[in-house]
């Protein structure tokens, strides 16, 4: 009986790897009317995520009784299963909190707005990051397929711009970072 | 004469029916046999492949791709094959899968070793008028490999698929010509 159920037990185990053997890659041909081989191909994508289409930010010779603001387009890629992202939004100006335009007459706060291209919008906090975005974007710059679909939405108040000081150029750069979700 | 006689009665027999026709009829059989033999045996044999592995590929770039020297014999004179490659893809396709994501990759065949281009394989579609150097049906002796085999992963197919490890096999089967 011992003898018989290792038999079985040899006979599965042979049965095991040859199955396994005839999956096994490369598989060579044989010498014949016809002869196949068979290889396999491993390729590997790692996650990435880009964004572009990015324009400077002009908001010149603003009426102060009015909000002043600007709304660009831009391109979001991610290839994650989700097409997921999260962004952080940094200003470069460190006075006060949040986000600041400066000048030699002095600072002035504007705000930014972040909506995906499924319409997830949100208000965004300088160095702080905000997650659940979601990108339709199949290519890295929006060249091919759908279109760029992100914005970008930056506002001055009316309150702010009156405490501007005139024919006075306030800058700062905003920087925009997207990582994959 | 007496001997062409003597044969003409045996072949041609009493009333016209010759009592050899039956060895004559094995031996026509035979004869035609190994008359078909050279058409039936003519053999190919495809050797020396190796499984591929992309470690990396390229973003919105140049395309990925690697090529292997292989070996193709053909027993026919002149040495010539035809060539179908088939992946693994849905009806043969050449992609690679990782889940239900898919990564398109293309095929070239070159007819000569250490090749990085050839003529563009269709999945299923045989490339025929290949011509072979190999000598010996593993390329045992004469010259080692015979054949390219160049595999493409468009840069454009990196860039839509999802991110993750994909796999899939491709036949590859000669025929001689």
């Amino acid at each position: 009986m011992t003898a018989l159920l290792s038999r079985s037990a040899v006979a599965i185990l042979l049965a095991t790897a040859l199955t396994n053997q005839a999956l096994a890659t490369p598989t060579q041909g044989t010498l014949g009317s016809t002869s196949t081989g068979v290889i396999t191909i491993n390729a590997s994508v790692p996650n990435r995520i880009q964004i572009s289409g990015l324009s400077d930010v002009s908001l010149l010779n603003q009426d102060p009784t009015v909000n002043a603001v600007s709304t660009q387009t831009l391109c979001v890629w991610s290839n994650t299963s989700t097409h997921g992202y999260n962004v952080t939004a940094t200003g470069s100006s460190t006075a006060g909190s949040g986000f600041n335009l400066a000048s030699t007459a002095g600072t002035v706060p504007y705000a930014v707005n972040w909506t995906d291209a499924k319409a997830t919008s949100a208000a965004l906090t300088s160095g702080t990051n905000k997650i659940g975005f979601k990108s339709t974007a199949t290519s890295p710059t929006c060249s091919s397929g759908p279109a760029a679909a992100e914005a970008l939405k930056v506002t001055v108040l009316s309150t702010d711009l009156q405490t501007m000081q005139a024919a006075t150029t306030y800058t700062g750069t905003l920087t925009l970072v997207v990582p994959p979700e | 004469m007496a001997f062409v006689a003597t044969a003409a009665r045996l072949i041609r027999g009493r009333g016209g029916r010759s009592p050899l026709r039956p060895f004559l009829c094995v031996l026509c059989a035979s004869l035609s046999a190994l008359c078909s033999a050279p058409a039936s045996a003519q053999k190919a044999n495809i050797s020396g492949l190796s499984d591929l592995t992309f470690t990396s590929v390229n973003f919105s770039g140049v395309d990925a791709s690697m090529n292997q020297d292989i070996c193709v014999y053909s027993s026919t004179f002149p040495e010539k094959y035809q060539i179908t490659a088939s992946g693994s893809g849905t009806g043969g396709s050449f992609t690679l899968a990782s889940g239900s994501d898919t990564l398109v990759y293309q095929v070239q065949w070159n007819s000569s070793p250490g090749q990085a281009s050839g003529t563009p394989l269709s999945a299923g579609v045989p490339l025929a008028g290949q011509s072979s150097s190999a000598s010996q049906k593993t390329c045992n002796s004469g010259p080692a490999t015979s054949a390219s085999l160049i595999v493409t992963i468009p840069f454009s197919a990196v860039d839509a698929a999802t991110a993750g490890n994909y796999s899939g096999t491709l036949s590859l089967t000669v025929i001689p010509e």
